[in-house]
């Protein structure tokens, strides 16, 4: 899957999760940039992208994730 | 540094040195082995042995009476007449936190998180560094392998800021908590002879009385491995100066809750993310009771895990409102406000650290509850030195951590330019610790984890 579709799919999860409508999503985005990015929405978020792109994360993928590229990174690797 | 270690060790208890060694060889043993697995499935099978071979001592020593009392009492009770001999054991010193480190680096290999070290006096090394090795701070592979691996240089500046974190971890456990421990031990020793209000002050005094030991030992443990050249992860933040719960445990026993965060609540989550946020509820309330079951074996732990576990699930549930409720009224920077966070957020840990002890049963602790709401008023017990060296030791420390948590850098002792200003409160320091400090030879309350 290319970058660029994970990322429009993405933004409609992250405002959805995080109440921002506004939300514009980078590759160096990351819990330090927005405040409601705690452990808890953290997991939601998870959650929610799996839903979204019908993949299962493993933990190990977890902890890699430092930011939204890392995360994209990870996506584009389950296709 | 190793051999220091193993000898620093063997003189505590020479035979407990063997179990620490037999940890070292499994942790070393395995890592390589998970390195090396070239299936998803092989490398899993292995994780778990090593989880259940390092965990064993740990388990046996801590929960072997529990078991054989607790288990075998109801057994017993049931008709089934089954019991094995009581066996007197005194936990080797540091199990928990030399095995805790090494379940951390194991996971870590797992993960790739870490490579798996080839030297195996690196990792010797790691799991009996003397400093932190009997009561943490629980360190990580990530943290200390690069250290020990480089040259480790003189450092003026590293060996002055190390005896300094030691100078004031002794002031705080043998000024502050070794005196106020003597109040609370007298009240908590004796509850029927003491009225409601002393029973009060002496719940009240309790988490001053574990900052002092904990923070004090983490201070010493941290200062002496700065003086060889290492930087030990903290441990403690100025816990009293949170306003919730969540930011509490985020200043308290730091090592603790970061390692039960990423080896237990992290795994937990994800593993009930379907559940949503109630997933994380559970996550939450489990990990907190396994902590107060590490604690110690009894019911009283349990409660007390399960109140740290609401309280935080709570404040993570009502968070957007709160927040939005502060921001309305403009409160976040209201000192009265701020103010009244902290006083509830150390009511909620002084009362809840009632449960958290060897000494009380739930129903001996809600007894101590109802008596200091029903008690006729009377004055406490007075105990007129302990009292006024505790609150001139405390006042100390509050007033230092309040300046470097509200005001930081405007008052410099320690490390004021002038060469005068630092000796003299050096001496000043010293001559607190001997004016105010007991020493009869308390232990460190960690010491028995």
């Amino acid at each position: 899957m290319e970058k660029e579709e994970i990322v429009n799919r993405l933004t409609p999860v992250f405002r959805k999760v995080f109440s921002d409508n506004s939300l514009v999503i980078t590759d160096e985005l990351s819990a330090l940039d927005v405040e409601n990015w705690d452990s808890l929405s953290h997991m939601l978020l998870i959650s929610e992208v799996e839903n979204e792109f019908s993949i299962k994360f493993k933990l190990k993928d977890l902890n890699k994730m430092a930011n939204v590229g890392d995360m994209v990174a990870i996506i584009s690797s389950k296709f | 540094m190793l051999i220091a270690s193993y000898y620093f060790y063997i003189n505590i208890k020479p035979v407990y040195a063997l179990l620490l060694a037999g940890v070292t060889i499994t942790t070393y043993l395995f890592t390589n082995l998970i390195a090396k697995a070239t299936s998803d499935r092989g490398k899993r099978l292995l994780l778990i042995a090593a989880i259940v071979l390092i965990l064993l001592p740990l388990f046996f020593f801590k929960y072997f009476n529990f078991v054989n009392e607790g288990i075998f009492g109801l057994l017993n009770y049931a008709g089934l007449h089954l019991s094995l001999p009581h066996i007197s054991l005194l936990l080797p010193v540091g199990i928990s936190f030399y095995t805790f480190m090494a379940l951390g680096y194991i996971i870590d290999v797992y993960n790739e998180e870490i490579e798996a070290e080839k030297n195996f006096g690196i990792v010797a090394l790691f799991l009996s560094f003397f400093p932190v090795v009997m009561s943490g701070p629980i360190e990580r592979a990530s943290n200390m392998f690069h250290q020990f691996k480089g040259k480790l240089r003189f450092s003026y500046e590293m060996v002055v800021s190390g005896l300094q974190l030691m100078l004031w971890g002794y002031f705080m456990k043998l000024a502050l908590a070794d005196r106020i421990s003597i109040y609370i031990d007298a009240v908590f020793k004796n509850t029927d002879q003491h009225v409601g209000s002393s029973l009060l002050l002496a719940t009240l005094m309790q988490p001053i009385r574990v900052y002092g030991d904990l923070g004090g030992y983490s201070l010493i443990a941290i200062g002496c491995a700065k003086v060889m050249g290492v930087n030990v992860i903290p441990n403690f933040n100025r816990p009293f100066f949170a306003t919730t719960m969540s930011e509490f445990w985020r200043r308290w026993h730091i090592s603790l809750i970061k390692w039960l965060t990423d080896y237990v609540y992290t795994p937990l989550s994800f593993g009930f993310r379907k559940y949503g946020v109630w997933g994380i509820v559970i996550a939450l309330n489990l990990t907190f009771i396994i902590s107060g079951a590490w604690h110690g074996a009894a019911l009283n732990f349990l409660v007390w895990g399960g109140i740290q576990g609401v309280a935080l699930s709570f404040e993570m549930l009502t968070r957007k409102r709160k927040d939005a409720f502060e921001d309305r009224f403009r409160l976040k920077k209201r000192w009265w406000y701020i103010m009244l966070g902290c006083v509830f957020t150390y009511l909620l840990f002084a009362f809840s650290l009632s449960f958290g002890g060897d000494a009380a049963t739930v129903a001996e602790v809600l007894q101590i509850f109802k008596r200091i709401v029903t008690d006729s008023f009377h004055l406490p017990y007075k105990d007129g030195d302990t009292m006024l060296y505790g609150f001139i030791a405390f006042s100390i420390l509050f007033i230092k951590d309040f300046m470097e948590e509200y005001y930081p850098g405007r008052i410099l002792l320690f490390n004021h330019k002038n060469n005068t200003v630092r000796w003299l409160a050096y001496y000043c320091v010293i001559f607190l610790i001997f004016y105010l400090g007991v020493f009869s030879g308390e232990q460190f309350v960690y010491f028995q984890f």
